[in-house]
């Protein structure tokens, strides 16, 4: 009996995250319409964290190519410093 | 050192085949620039920066939905933020990105001494500006401005204080770079500690006018 129960209330309360998602609170964000400013500050904080990714790696490979070119062109007027960090591959670590 | 080998054809004869060099496809290797843009240390303090940046836009995206979705801001009852002090408290800290940037450009051009100087000065600007937000912080929370006081209290202290834990910890950074400079372990040439320092610093003081905008005058 308990069993039947216990399947009765899970099934009504499927029902009810299907039937009316806004009343049974099944989506953090559905009981909000078009305009709600709760809505748009989702939207902008979703556009917003979508952003900061793409932004960061790429001012990243920016700078790291931006750094590149311009060790390129003082090693080209034979102005070249050592440092460790090899971003190509050099003939040493290939073994060739 | 090349190698010469033949082949045999499907009619019997054989062929010489072309010499070929050792490893992959033969021929000559690639041509590359070596060129160095920067050390591993350079290069993995870009990462962790862009790891901080990563954290920073999580606490920002969280205080942009409460704000957004607010209809009046700050909630009622709650103590005003104090722009004005804190407005000076923002020059005070970008000068001293000012006096990093110096520090850096001294050591490049072997001026250890005023290096050293404008190295000081830095970590003062710095301390002075953790102070006056130490103290801002103390009249806040008399005034009733707690974490648990409010959703704006939380979102204050939450966003605010990281910052200031990222400042404390740029600052003891800070003061190990200056204990070395002291003893002159920065060269012209080598200067690795203070150049990834000041990075860090950079960072952390240009990060504080968003927040700034967003927290205190938005």
């Amino acid at each position: 009996m308990l069993k039947r129960n216990t399947l009765l209330t899970s099934l009504l309360a499927g029902l009810a995250v299907v039937l009316a998602p806004a009343l049974a609170h099944a989506c953090a964000v559905c009981w909000t319409g078009d305009g709600d400013p709760t809505a748009d500050a989702f939207n902008w904080s979703v556009l917003f964290l979508m952003a900061t990714p793409y932004t960061v790696v790429g001012s990243i490979a920016g700078w790291l190519f931006y750094s590149y070119r311009r060790a390129a062109a003082k090693r080209s007027q034979g102005q070249a410093t050592e440092s460790p960090l090899h971003l190509a591959w050099s003939e040493k670590e290939s073994g060739r | 050192m090349a190698q010469t080998s033949t082949a045999k054809r499907l009619d019997g004869t054989l062929v010489e085949l072309e010499p070929k060099r050792p490893g992959f496809g033969g021929g000559d290797p690639p041509v590359r620039p070596n060129v160095t843009v920067g050390s591993n240390a350079w290069l993995a303090v870009w990462m962790f920066l862009g790891a901080e940046a990563m954290f920073f836009a999580g606490l920002i995206g969280a205080f942009l939905v409460f704000r957004l979705s607010a209809t009046i801001w700050p909630p009622p009852f709650q103590p005003r933020l104090p722009v004005g002090v804190t407005g000076v408290n923002t020059v005070i800290l970008l000068l001293s990105a000012f006096t990093m940037r110096r520090t850096l450009t001294c050591v490049r051009l072997a001026n250890p001494g005023k290096a050293v100087r404008l190295l000081g000065l830095t970590a003062i600007l710095g301390a002075v500006f953790l102070a006056v937000q130490g103290y801002e912080w103390l009249r806040l929370i008399q005034f009733g401005l707690t974490v648990s006081s409010s959703v704006y209290g939380g979102l204050f202290y939450t966003l605010i204080g990281f910052h200031a834990l990222h400042v404390l910890a740029a600052l003891i950074w800070l003061a190990v770079v200056f204990a070395r400079a002291i003893k002159g372990r920065y060269s012209a040439q080598h200067h690795l500690g203070l150049q990834t320092c000041a990075m860090y610093w950079t960072f952390v003081v240009a990060l504080w006018p968003a927040l700034y905008g967003l927290v205190y005058l938005y």
